[in-house]
């Protein structure tokens, strides 16, 4: 779906689309045929091909004619890129191309390098900048304004775009600063790409988007007039904007893009570097958006022109903490590009994405996405081309970025997860500059700590950057962590407990003021390691990882250890901080992982491809913890330390943003109160560990992680640990005994559930409660109730089971007592002791008399142990069973009468059967007649005591409305006495209908009573 | 075990797989069959086995030829049944023989003809036996048996592939019986009810046109689901056909349609031979005959006492406690004749003292009520017509 969706809305919205078929009378040709083609892996052919269809697409896109006028003069290398990018976002990659090479070089390498998106970015910018020529037509957009829709369409293929740009600013600072700009400029300045933007957002409604335009807006326009950034931003937008999964899908076109910009940059070396990083950088602007678009600023500032900082700050005071967070990666991870990028620009990146394709195994996943027809199809073919002209390796290597951008959009799904998504640029960026750079660069650069409140100017030099963090804090997070150096495990918890910690300290406000030194070190048991990470990671997994820990930075751990250590809670961050662990260390593994969660997330978004993936079909709450775990698995497969200090302060940051949140204190509330017994429910969580055990699943478990992620965003922050199962085992706080019986329909809440202590108190007062059994059962009904959601399975579980079957035997409540009856045989068989043979009695009653089904009889006949048998209950329901199979009604009524315990309420349920067999049987076998007073004592009519001569007689009463009422006729004989006339009856007699017979068939329910129960 | 060289294991195993394409391309379903039969613990089976854990590599023998690779699907899942069964791990055994003999089926499926129908049947029988006997190992292991009801519905499968018109459906009535064997055994004997309409309402199909034993099969399980119904008449026609079309020489199958055959006859008044239930071992039912000749409550009670597990698991007891009212005419008749040859003219009052008098002889205590219950049922035998409760007389329209 997500893919399709993309494809379509970026066709379909991105007028790209229909710019393509209107140009396709030009590039259509090429389009379809390199399309085709490309994706198999065409080579330098297939990519003019693919120039020319990006090249339509593009022109498409943007301003169609005028965007293809530019393009088309100058960029066949746009067009190469396009070609790559066709699919998701041909035209902007395209054009990026084009105006790379044309003017700027720092665009031009970031159009390359940016896929479409960058491509337009470049290509606008290009316009704008180096090509004036292109960009007045485009900017003349009046012909955009008209197509508003399919501008916006277009915008949301420009989206990458604009991500892009920011690359592109990445590769050459000022380039980008400019490409930046112009973004804005685009959006403001474009009449255009105002209006377009403009009704996207209508479309979209989205407060933050809302915000974020207007930001950018200001900010941009200010900057750069440039119609062409208007454009990108507003594609950016709405394609974030657009429903989320559709977002998704976006999101996915501006991974492609990114994957184009790869191959892009691997035909212009340095252009390819660039571009994965812009295209990094581009979602999280988008995802951002709302909170984050202020860290595209920071960003800048490697390359900062003044008016970037301005606008950061600007962005950044809306967007709040969050925003700060996100900067925060955003500087790190300009921080760390910024060299290394320049390194890059300078130093051909291809070898290193050649390494990666190499390395990754996704090639071939990424074959299948191709082959997957619909929009991810495209794009990875537009990939192939791409990475064909790298190599024959590239190939995997555009599937790589596709599969980052897909990452990209996974964390872009919730607001958060744009933080996510800057994250993974990040690790793009630094994977790059790793590569390119040596990793004391890295480490030279200094991580910003996002703060809070810090202004975005700090941004503006990297180096100066101050932690996020507090001084005090760092080092005590560094002691927690020294502690658990060998176990990795324990680090992950205590990774994850340290974020709970940090965030917390962020929401109270004492973050600041916290005496860190003297706080004390939390242990973390060895359970909750696992247990914890796998709870944290869900709540939180889009958010954190993409901080990195600046204390640990500052330390330069990242050189010698990176490599060696593994991820462990980073996982939960997961996917996203493994990458960029794997990325720093200039592993291509973590390369690989990236593109491996990229093509997951691809798969999630879209269900028609082939969503190898079965984790992502499954129920919501177990994907969650599928992620937790598998996030767990992942770190043993590639983490490091640094990963995990990265994923840590990608926590950190989230957590900042959420700190805000009062709905997230009280989840996080809840969710230490679970940590406390997480030790308990630890094996549950292993239960599903097998199934995504092993690397095989790393995909699923990162594409199921996703989808959390992105349910997460789609629930609109629900609490998300109510889905956790161990959270559904309840432990009630609730005091009252009384309790009216409700079925659930949602998970139950312990604040209405009784403890054990007080549903004994509850069962006492049942038990010695004078109402009726509508009140009791329906008290029973909220015991079992309570019993059932905490899991309690011992005497008291039985005593309930027993009390209600009793109680409904006695009323003849035959469901409910069977309800009862089928629990307690299995509690039974558990070894909880209880009235075994009672029960064991009244079963064989229960089957004997209403079930009628002889194979029943003979199992649970042939069922009972010997011992059994000398069980009087038992022996008696036995006794029973003989004289009813054979018709034995005087023997019956005796043991009726003799009846143990309850036997007598389900025999009492046979006896009128019994009697109407036992009147037809002497009406045919005496003659003439038979006395009355003889057939009520045969037929237990003077059940009570036969000696008490009233008693006597109400029972010949009773037997003689009992006669009438089924059709004997009586008579009276010389001596007064009545008499059934047998010959007269045999003929006559009848079963009447029961009186109380109601049209529900359960006369317990009458109305009557139903009135009285509920007054 | 003898050491097994390599080269004999290669040997063996390719033979194995020359053999199994031969049948199939000489569509020779008796070799085909003798293929499959894991349990028959044939020496070849068994070597082959061997020969499996020596080499262990014989999927890439499999897929070495041309030859052989078609039938990978097939064969590799069996050869690690095998294997498995070899070593003793059941569970393992059917997990792959149900996998081998679903790529089996789906073949099986394209052919036009039954030719295969042989290496069917095996295929059925083994995967109920491994069922059954993987389920004993889970159960041995504390895990719940649940291979037999897997294997209930894999059967179910092949017996859709058989239902249809043409050649093939001769053999749904086999998978039928298997099918009846493990419903039976698993106590879930409603669910045979769906197969036998669907045996029994085809119109296309005469019953009388599927192989004799599976014919013989069949009806000795349907016949004991009327003995379950205690519809006498109709599991005494089914049984008696099982009986009369029965092989003399399975004399263990003759035993099993007499086991519910006898109780049938009984309860309508058939009494078998002395000799026919020594003759096949089934003393349990000697005291009830007895009983019912003599009309002594006692034997017949203490009959069902001693052999109840037995007569309980086999679902007769039911059936045999019926017998009860028959044994108490037989009293009375006897009763009667003495009464008849001390005074004729009288002999049709029956003075129902007289009947508690001879069921004290036999121990049994019952007062006056019970008899007068007792002779209701006798009326159904048209024994007696009337009773007159104050006169405690009973008059009898025997003779």
């Amino acid at each position: 779906m997500m893919n399709q969706g993309v494809n379509a809305q970026t066709v379909a919205a991105a007028d790209p689309n229909s710019l393509e078929s209107r140009y396709a009378i030009n590039a259509s040709q090429g389009q379809a045929q390199s399309y085709l083609p490309s994706a198999p892996g065409s080579e330098a052919a297939s990519w003019t091909v693919h120039k020319v269809e990006g090249y339509l697409s593009q022109d498409g896109v943007p301003a169609n004619a005028s965007y293809q006028h530019v393009q088309q003069p100058e960029p066949h290398t746009q067009n190469v890129q396009d070609g790559s990018y066709v699919a998701p976002l041909s035209s902007s990659s395209s054009t990026g191309t084009a105006s790379a090479p044309q003017d700027y070089n720092s665009y031009t390498s970031y159009s390359n390098t940016t896929d479409p998106y960058s491509a337009y970015s470049g290509y606008y910018n290009g316009y704008q900048q180096q090509t004036n020529n292109q960009y007045s037509q485009q900017q003349p957009n009046p012909s955009y304004s008209q197509p508003v829709e399919a501008y916006q369409n277009t915008g949301a293929a420009y989206q990458p775009n604009s991500s892009f740009q920011n690359t592109g600013s990445y590769a050459g600072t000022a380039s980008y600063s400019t490409t930046y700009y112009n973004p804005g400029n685009y959006q403001t300045s474009g009449g255009y790409p105002s209006s377009g933007y403009n009704n996207q957002p209508t479309a979209w409604n989205n407060g933050s988007y809302a915000n974020y335009t207007s930001y950018q807006y200001p900010n941009y326009t200010s900057d750069t007039s440039s119609a062409y950034s208007s454009v990108s931003a507003p594609a950016t937008y709405q394609q974030q904007y657009k429903q989320w999964p559709e977002y998704y899908s976006q999101t996915e076109v501006t991974c492609a893009p990114g994957t184009e910009h790869l191959s892009a940059a691997s035909n212009s070396n340095h252009g390819s570097s660039l571009p994965t990083v812009s295209g990094g950088y581009p979602t999280p602007t988008n995802q951002i958006q709302p909170q984050s678009l202020p860290p595209p600023p920071p960003l800048p500032p490697p390359s900062l022109t003044p008016t970037w900082r301005p606008e950061t700050s600007s962005s950044e005071l809306p967007s709040m903490q969050p925003g700060g967070a996100a900067s925060g990666a955003h500087d790190n991870y300009w921080n760390q590009p910024a060299p290394s990028f320049q390194t890059h620009l300078a130093a051909p990146t291809q070898p290193i994405y050649q390494n990666s394709l190499d390395s990754k195994t996704s090639y071939e996943n990424f074959q299948e996405l191709k082959t997957a027809p619909q929009g991810l199809n495209s794009q990875y073919p537009v990939v192939h081309q791409v990475s064909q002209n790298y190599q024959s390796t590239l190939p995997t290597v555009p599937s790589f970025d596709a599969r980052r951008v897909s990452k990209l959009q996974i964390p872009t799904n919730p607001r958060i997860a744009s933080n996510a998504a800057l994250g993974i640029a990040k690790t793009e960026k630094d994977s790059y500059a790793a590569n390119s750079a040596p990793r004391p660069a890295y480490i030279s650069v200094s991580v910003q700590k996002p703060n809070d409140k810090m202004s975005p100017n700090n941004a503006a030099d990297p180096m100066l950057k101050p932690t996020m963090l507090p001084k005090s804090l760092r080092g005590y997070v560094e002691r927690a962590f020294g502690r658990y150096k060998d176990d990795d495990a324990k680090r992950a918890a205590c990774e994850a407990y340290m974020k709970d910690i940090i965030t917390e300290a962020r929401a109270d406000g004492t973050l600041y003021t916290r005496d860190w030194d003297s706080e004390p070190l939390f242990t973390v048991p060895d359970s909750l390691s696992i247990s914890k990470a796998n709870i944290q990671t869900p709540t939180h997994a889009s958010i954190p990882n993409y901080n990195k820990s600046p204390v640990r930075r500052s330390k330069s751990r990242w050189e010698p250890l990176a490599e060696e250590k593994m991820l462990e809670k980073p996982v939960s961050a997961s996917n996203e901080i493994g990458k960029y662990g794997s990325w720093d260390r200039k592993t291509f593994s973590g390369y690989s992982a990236t593109k491996d969660n990229s093509l997951s997330s691809f798969r999630f978004s879209g269900p028609q491809q082939r969503t190898p993936s079965k984790s992502a079909q499954r129920p919501m709450k177990r994907q969650r913890i599928v992620n937790g775990t598998g996030l767990t698995n992942n770190d043993d497969d590639a983490s490091s330390d640094s990963d995990k200090e990265q994923s840590l302060t990608a926590y950190y940051s989230g957590a900042m943003a959420l700190a805000n949140n009062p709905e997230e204190k009280k989840r996080r509330e809840s969710r230490s109160k679970r940590f406390d017994r997480g030790q308990g429910h630890r094996p549950d969580i292993n239960y599903f560990k097998p199934k995504n055990a092993g690397p095989a699943n790393l995909y699923t478990r990162r594409a199921s992680a996703l989808m959390l992620s992105k349910s997460f965003d789609d629930s609109a922050n629900q609490a998300v640990e109510d889905i956790d199962w161990d959270a559904l085992t309840v432990k009630g706080t609730c005091q009252e005994i009384e309790k009216r019986f409700l079925r659930l329909t949602s998970a139950p809440d312990p604040s209405t559930v009784r403890p054990e202590d007080v549903l004994e108190k509850a069962l006492l007062m049942v038990q010695n409660s004078q109402k009726n059994y509508l009140y009791k059962c329906d008290q029973l009904k909220s015991i079992r109730q309570d019993i059932t959601v905490q899991r309690i399975r011992n005497q008291l579980t039985v005593k309930v089971y027993e009390t209600h079957a009793r109680l409904a035997m006695e009323v003849g409540d035959l469901a409910e007592y069977n309800q009862c009856q089928s629990q307690l045989q299995i509690l039974y068989s558990e070894g909880i002791e209880g009235c075994l043979m009672e029960f064991a009695a009244y079963n064989l009653l229960c089957v004997i008399l209403h079930s009628n089904n002889k194979k029943d009889l003979l199992t649970s006949m042939s069922r009972l142990t010997p011992e059994a048998k000398e069980d009087d209950a038992v022996k008696h329901a036995l006794a029973v069973r003989a004289a009813v199979t054979s018709g034995n009604y005087v023997t019956f009524f005796r043991l009726y009468k003799s009846a143990p315990n309850l036997n007598t309420c389900l025999m009492d349920l046979y006896v009128e059967k019994m009697r109407y067999k036992a009147a037809v049987c002497m009406s045919k076998s005496y003659r003439p007649t038979v006395p009355i007073s003889y057939i009520a004592q045969i037929l237990g009519f003077s059940n009570a005591a036969d000696e008490n001569g009233e008693t006597e007689l109400s029972g010949l009463d009773e037997c003689l409305e009992w006669l009438k009422a089924h059709g004997a006729s009586l008579i009276t004989d010389n001596t007064g006495e009545m008499q059934l006339d047998a010959k007269a009856s045999s003929s006559t007699l009848y079963m009447p209908e029961p009186e109380d017979a109601v049209a529900h068939g359960d006369s317990s329910l009458a109305v009557n009573d139903f009135l009285a129960r509920t007054t | 075990m003898a050491y097994l060289s390599m080269g004999e294991s290669h040997r063996r195993i390719t033979d194995y797989l020359n053999r199994f394409a031969d049948a199939i391309n000489y569509q020779d379903g008796d070799s085909l069959a003798r293929l499959f039969s894991i349990s028959s613990d044939t020496p070849s089976l068994l070597s082959l086995a061997d020969a499996l854990n020596v080499f262990q590599d014989a999927n890439r023998l499999i897929k070495q030829s041309e030859k052989f690779s078609q039938y990978g699907e097939v064969v590799a899942p069996f050869f690690r049944s095998l294997q498995s069964y070899r070593l003793g791990n059941l569970v393992d055994a059917y997990g792959a023989f149900e996998k081998a003999s679903n790529a089996f089926i789906q073949e099986f499926r394209n052919w036009e003809s039954g030719w295969a129908l042989e290496a069917l049947y095996v295929i059925a029988y083994e995967i109920r036996v491994l069922a059954e006997r993987a389920d004993r190992e889970l159960a041995s292991n504390g895990k719940s048996p649940e291979k037999l009801k897997g294997a209930g519905s894999f059967l179910m499968k092949v017996f859709g592939v058989l239902a249809g018109k043409g050649p093939k459906r001769v053999g749904a009535l086999y998978v039928t019986c298997q099918l009846f064997k493990i419903y039976f055994k698993l106590g879930t004997v409603h669910l045979c009810r769906s197969v036998i309409r669907s045996i029994e309402t085809a119109r296309i199909f005469d019953f009388e046109e599927f192989p004799t034993r599976d014919k013989v099969t069949y009806m000795y399980y349907t016949g004991r689901l009327e003995v379950l119904n205690e519809n006498f008449p109709a599991a005494d026609q089914k049984l008696s056909y099982a009986l009369t079309h029965c092989s003399l020489n399975k004399e263990a199958n003759i035993r099993m349609i007499l086991k519910y055959l006898i109780p049938v006859k009984l309860s309508i008044g058939i009494l078998p031979k002395k000799q026919l239930i020594e003759n096949y071992n089934l003393v349990e039912y000697n005291n009830i005959v007895e009983a019912l000749k003599r009309g002594d409550l006692r034997l017949l009670r203490s009959a069902l006492q001693e052999n109840e597990d037995q007569f309980l698991r086999s679902g007769v007891y039911l059936v045999l406690e019926k017998l009860e009212l028959q044994v108490y005419q037989r009293l009375l008749k006897k009763i009667y004749i003495i009464q008849k040859l001390k005074d004729p003219s009288k002999a049709h009052q029956m003075k129902l003292e007289v009947i508690v008098k001879a069921l004290k002889w036999l121990e049994i205590e019952m007062d006056l009520d019970e008899v007068l219950k007792d002779v209701y049922g006798l009326i159904k035998f048209h024994f007696s017509t009337c009773v007159h409760p104050f006169s405690r007389v009973m008059l009898c329209s025997l003779t």
